[in-house]
């Protein structure tokens, strides 16, 4: 497609090359398509060639064909990693949703001190993974508060981040608390822009709350909650700095997830190769749950 | 990240707006949700609360409940991480890393938006499909190939070689490109008639024009940069190199006392607090106009 069909009829016609705004608008991208090249598309291309070669520390590169390929699917560690990441996904997604459409749902209304509210709701957001991390890693620890409310009521007590169970639901419970405030602010917009008539016409018909949020909200909401169920999707695939900072991949490597694999195979052992292609996993994935993801939205809307 | 084009500011619903007035006949019912998004807060802002509270009990063994509602105070753990060489010079790297990035991510994406939203130029729609393509790669996968590229140019352990790889911004220049698309082309036109450049242009009436889109996307640059954790942790190896989350990292994982510890995240945490309250409606905003498509 050219630019010149793209915008049929705004301008008056005249050659693309001709036009002194052409030579103007590559000055102007120039300084970004440059960085943009350089550091963002040579390194995704040459990750894919590194997937396929062996790099040694002395900067050789040989090409090794599918090798590195072959080795991660005989490789244990990496369908532990695929099942790591997959559990944390499965367990993070739903909880965060779900507290997050009922944070949204409690804070569409004004109240006094709403905005206040909504800030600290917020504020999780806009904080550290690695400084969320170190608080959370006193809070699950064997003497930590969560442990001595639980021993209020006589539940027995866990370590938490040592415990191979425990551990992913753990660093989910985290996720959420970092996360929810960004994805209610999605969906309050998302309420917001329902118009309140629908509301009124509900409550003549005479439908409770309950109703009215399972018939109108809920249906109406569905576009914000895709949006938020893709963000939370590749949020949950890409988890790093927590992991990192908490628990270290362990205890055993039960929270060894694919992110951090490429991460301890590249920076850890320095195969570089190998690490890519567990890598090349990860970009597969992600692109097969958008494709999906799509063709799903694409159903409901028609 | 779609803001709406043709969506005029005035309809962005900002938390402050007024929403819907709820019924004033059922004050019991109002009570509970006051009860609930108390509890809620109470919760949700417990580990910052944890956070000081620790910070401030520098030798003391934490017990519960006691030491959550501590009879004594000292600042001698702030003392002790303010006093720190590495502390301080971890903060300044914080402060470099993320103060150039916005300014540079800022001018680059806000350029290279101008250009997309308003020029006409050949391989337009191809550059500009590749850059969204580009938001699909993961991070982690295109980590290692970073960290070859600059360490071939002698980048690694060096503040240039920790900036110059996080230019070139994405979702920044998508969000400019989307609100520049929004200015009526008849204000160009009129500078243009005015006798103004195509720079002058740029400079007097769309960066003027944008101001809340810089400010919003200038909020959250700075604070990718200031958490950022990976790319600092694997281009940086010398503790003198570190940013804060890093050298927080790493002071957890030496056992330093849990009191200095925490310290050293209070003094983290401040500045995103303070950019949080000063900038906090621009920030939600932004939030809000990504979820609207």
């Amino acid at each position: 497609m050219t630019a010149r069909e793209a915008n049929p009829g705004q301008r008056p016609r005249r050659s693309i090359w001709r036009s002194n705004g052409a030579i103007a608008a590559y000055v102007f991208i120039l300084p970004y398509l440059v960085f943009f090249l350089v550091f963002r598309i040579a390194p995704a291309l040459y990750a894919g060639a590194l997937s396929f070669g062996d790099y040694g520390l002395t900067g050789t590169f040989e090409l090794i064909g599918l090798d590195n390929y072959q080795r991660l699917f005989d490789d244990p560690l990496f369908w532990n990693a695929l099942r790591v990441t997959a559990v944390y996904t499965v367990i993070a997604i739903p909880v965060t949703i779900a507290i997050s459409l009922a944070m949204a749902q409690l804070c569409n209304r004004m109240l006094r001190g709403m905005s206040v509210y909504r800030a600290i709701f917020f504020l999780p957001v806009v904080t550290s993974p690695v400084l969320s991390g170190i608080v959370w890693i006193w809070i699950f620890s064997p003497d930590g508060p969560l442990n001595w409310v639980l021993g209020l009521v006589n539940v027995p007590t866990v370590n938490w981040l040592q415990s191979g169970f425990w551990v992913l639901p753990s660093l989910a419970l985290v996720s959420a608390w970092m996360n929810f405030g960004y994805d209610m602010l999605i969906l309050l917009a998302g309420m917001l822009a329902i118009p309140q008539e629908y509301y009124e016409a509900a409550h003549v018909d005479g439908a409770t709350a309950w109703q009215r949020f399972r018939h109108v909200t809920l249906p109406l909401l569905k576009p914000a909650m895709f949006f938020v169920l893709v963000l939370e999707t590749v949020r949950s695939f890409q988890v790093f700095d927590t992991i990192y900072v908490m628990t270290g991949g362990g205890p055993v490597r039960s929270s060894y997830s694919l992110t951090f694999m490429i991460y301890d195979q590249g920076f850890g052992y320095f195969d570089f190769g190998y690490a890519s292609a567990a890598g090349m996993v990860l970009l597969v994935i992600t692109l097969i749950v958008s494709l999906i993801q799509r063709r799903v939205m694409r159903r409901r809307d028609s | 990240m779609t803001v709406t084009s043709g969506l005029p500011e005035s309809t962005v619903v900002t938390p402050e707006a007024p929403t819907r007035p709820t019924k004033s006949r059922r004050p019991r019912r109002q009570r509970l949700i006051h009860v609930v998004l108390l509890a809620a807060a109470l919760i949700t802002a417990f580990p910052f609360y944890a956070m000081v509270i620790l910070s401030l009990q520098p030798g003391a063994a934490v017990e519960l409940p006691s030491s959550l509602m501590p009879t004594s105070i000292s600042f001698d753990a702030f003392r002790d991480a303010l006093a720190s060489q590495s502390i301080a010079t971890w903060a300044l790297n914080s402060t470099v890393y993320s103060v150039v990035s916005v300014v540079l991510v800022l001018l680059f994406a806000s350029m290279a938006g101008y250009a997309f939203a308003k020029k006409r130029f050949f391989g337009r729609e191809l550059i500009f499909w590749v850059f969204v393509a580009m938001m699909m790669i993961p991070h982690h996968l295109t980590l290692i190939p970073q960290y070859i590229l600059v360490s071939e140019m002698g980048g690694l352990n060096t503040m240039w070689g920790m900036i110059v790889p996080t230019i070139a911004n994405v979702q920044a220049m998508f969000l400019m490109r989307q609100f520049i698309q929004d200015i009526p082309d008849e204000l160009i036109d009129a500078a243009r008639i005015d006798g103004a450049g195509e720079f002058r242009v740029f400079v007097s009436i769309i960066l003027p024009q944008t101001k809340p889109i810089l400010a919003t996307l200038g909020t959250f640059v700075f604070l990718w940069h200031w958490n950022d954790f990976l790319w600092p942790l694997v281009s940086q190896q010398s503790p003198q190199n570190y940013v804060l989350t890093v050298g927080l990292n790493t002071l957890q994982e030496q056992q330093t006392p849990l009191a200095t510890v925490m310290a050293a995240a209070v003094v983290t945490f401040i500045p995103t607090l303070l950019v949080f309250i000063v900038l906090q409606k621009y920030f939600v905003r932004g939030v809000m106009m990504s979820g609207l498509k």
